[in-house]
């Protein structure tokens, strides 16, 4: 990832100014923002958003997956309440993320909480865990200011797609897949062992079952609480009954860097 | 593809703020509670299964479910055949932007020979 690798200078620069290496530590985060952006601005745009709302949201709610939801959501009609209750569900996960942060963002002012808990998202989250994790040096003021080099890129991009869209008509149809294809990306992304995959088969199963029977995206809110209950349910009996059970093998898969903060965030 | 929204902007900027605060309560509480005090772990081990769930539930809704009928349909070839090579350049990759781009140009081209 890092170009400037073969530079033999490990130890940075001690009289780099504060911008410029919190920057240094954003920018693949940043740069790898700009397509992702510029295709949910796109989405929203299709969903009906004008430039200035998809700012907005960018910076409110500043979540890939959110902002992709709301998009989706929109193109098939679903009601405001089923749409708000489908985002609580999926920002629920922050929980988790801000709660693994907690311990490093001990004595901080509440203020300072606040300001970080409206910047936090999965990947700003991943690269201050990391930072956190090994660089002791690394404080919450450089992790606030690794939040907002990304949101400002994440933000930008949308808008950059928002106007993109309204001079280009792109099809609906191929484009909406572009959501099916990052789910599918980011729940491979978090499959661990077998008992995910049974899971995402029942939830899956589940999901089409509720669908059916209330008629609306209602149902993907209530498939979504039974199956993650049921995968909580399973995992810890058996983990109490049978520890050795190959449903909790782990998965073995091609390493990535990714891969390795999840694993450090699973052993604490 | 089904008919595009029809809400205004007030509409939208609505869904905005109460987007909003479902956003930020999830990620604000648990850093107030959590850098006084420990986290419950059951909490934890629940929401392992969250994101898993929803992203599946979402899927089936997008490839098998009619967004008019909400009746289970099996015609949308291009986009299951499309799935799998997405899931497998995923997994091989683990790059989100190889595995989208890859997925958009088998849709389109799985489009262009089957329905």
């Amino acid at each position: 990832m890092n170009k400037r690798r073969p530079n033999p200078k490990q130890v940075p620069d001690p009289n780099e100014p504060l911008w410029r290496s919190t920057l240094r530590v954003a920018m693949p985060l940043n740069l790898s923002y700009i397509p992702i952006g510029l295709a949910c601005g796109i989405l929203l745009h299709a969903a009906g958003f004008n430039t200035l709302l998809t700012g907005l949201v960018s910076i409110l709610i500043f979540s890939g997956g959110a902002q992709f939801l709301i998009a989706t959501m929109l193109t098939i009609n679903s009601p405001l309440l089923s749409i708000v209750l489908m985002l609580f569900f999926l920002e629920l996960r922050y929980a988790l993320l801000s709660s693994s942060l907690s311990p490093y963002l001990k004595g901080q002012s509440n203020r300072f909480l606040f300001a970080f808990a409206i910047s936090l998202n999965d990947e700003n989250y991943a690269i201050n865990y990391l930072k956190f994790a090994t660089d002791k040096k690394w404080t919450g003021k450089e992790a606030l200011m690794v939040e907002h080099y990304s949101l400002l890129f994440w933000a930008v991009s949308n808008v950059i797609g928002s106007l993109i869209g309204s001079t280009l008509k792109i099809d609906l149809g191929v484009v909406n897949f572009a959501l099916t294809a990052l789910f599918l990306y980011m729940i491979v992304m978090q499959i661990k062992n077998r008992l995910t995959i049974a899971i995402c088969v029942l939830s899956g199963v589940l999901a089409a079952l509720c669908m059916m029977l209330t008629k609306s995206t209602l149902g993907l809110v209530i498939s979504t609480i039974i199956a993650s209950l049921i995968g909580f349910f399973l995992e810890t009996t058996l983990r109490k009954r049978l520890p050795d059970s190959h449903w909790l093998w782990k998965l073995r898969s091609p390493g990535s860097k990714k891969s390795t903060v999840e694993s450090e965030s699973d052993a604490d | 593809m089904n008919a595009v929204n029809t809400w205004n902007s007030t509409q939208h900027f609505w869904l905005i703020i109460l987007g909003f605060c479902v956003a930020f309560v999830p990620r604000f509480i648990p850093l107030m509670l959590f850098t006084k005090r420990a986290i419950p772990e059951w909490f934890n081990e629940w929401m392992k299964f969250v994101p898993v769930s929803l992203f599946t539930a979402l899927i089936v809704k997008d490839i098998f479910i009619d967004s008019a009928t909400y009746q289970i349909i099996f015609n949308h070839f291009s986009e299951m055949i499309a799935a799998v090579i997405v899931v497998i350049i995923a997994y091989r990759t683990r790059s989100m932007i190889i595995s989208v781009v890859t997925g958009l140009l088998a849709v389109f081209l799985l489009s262009m020979f089957i329905a």
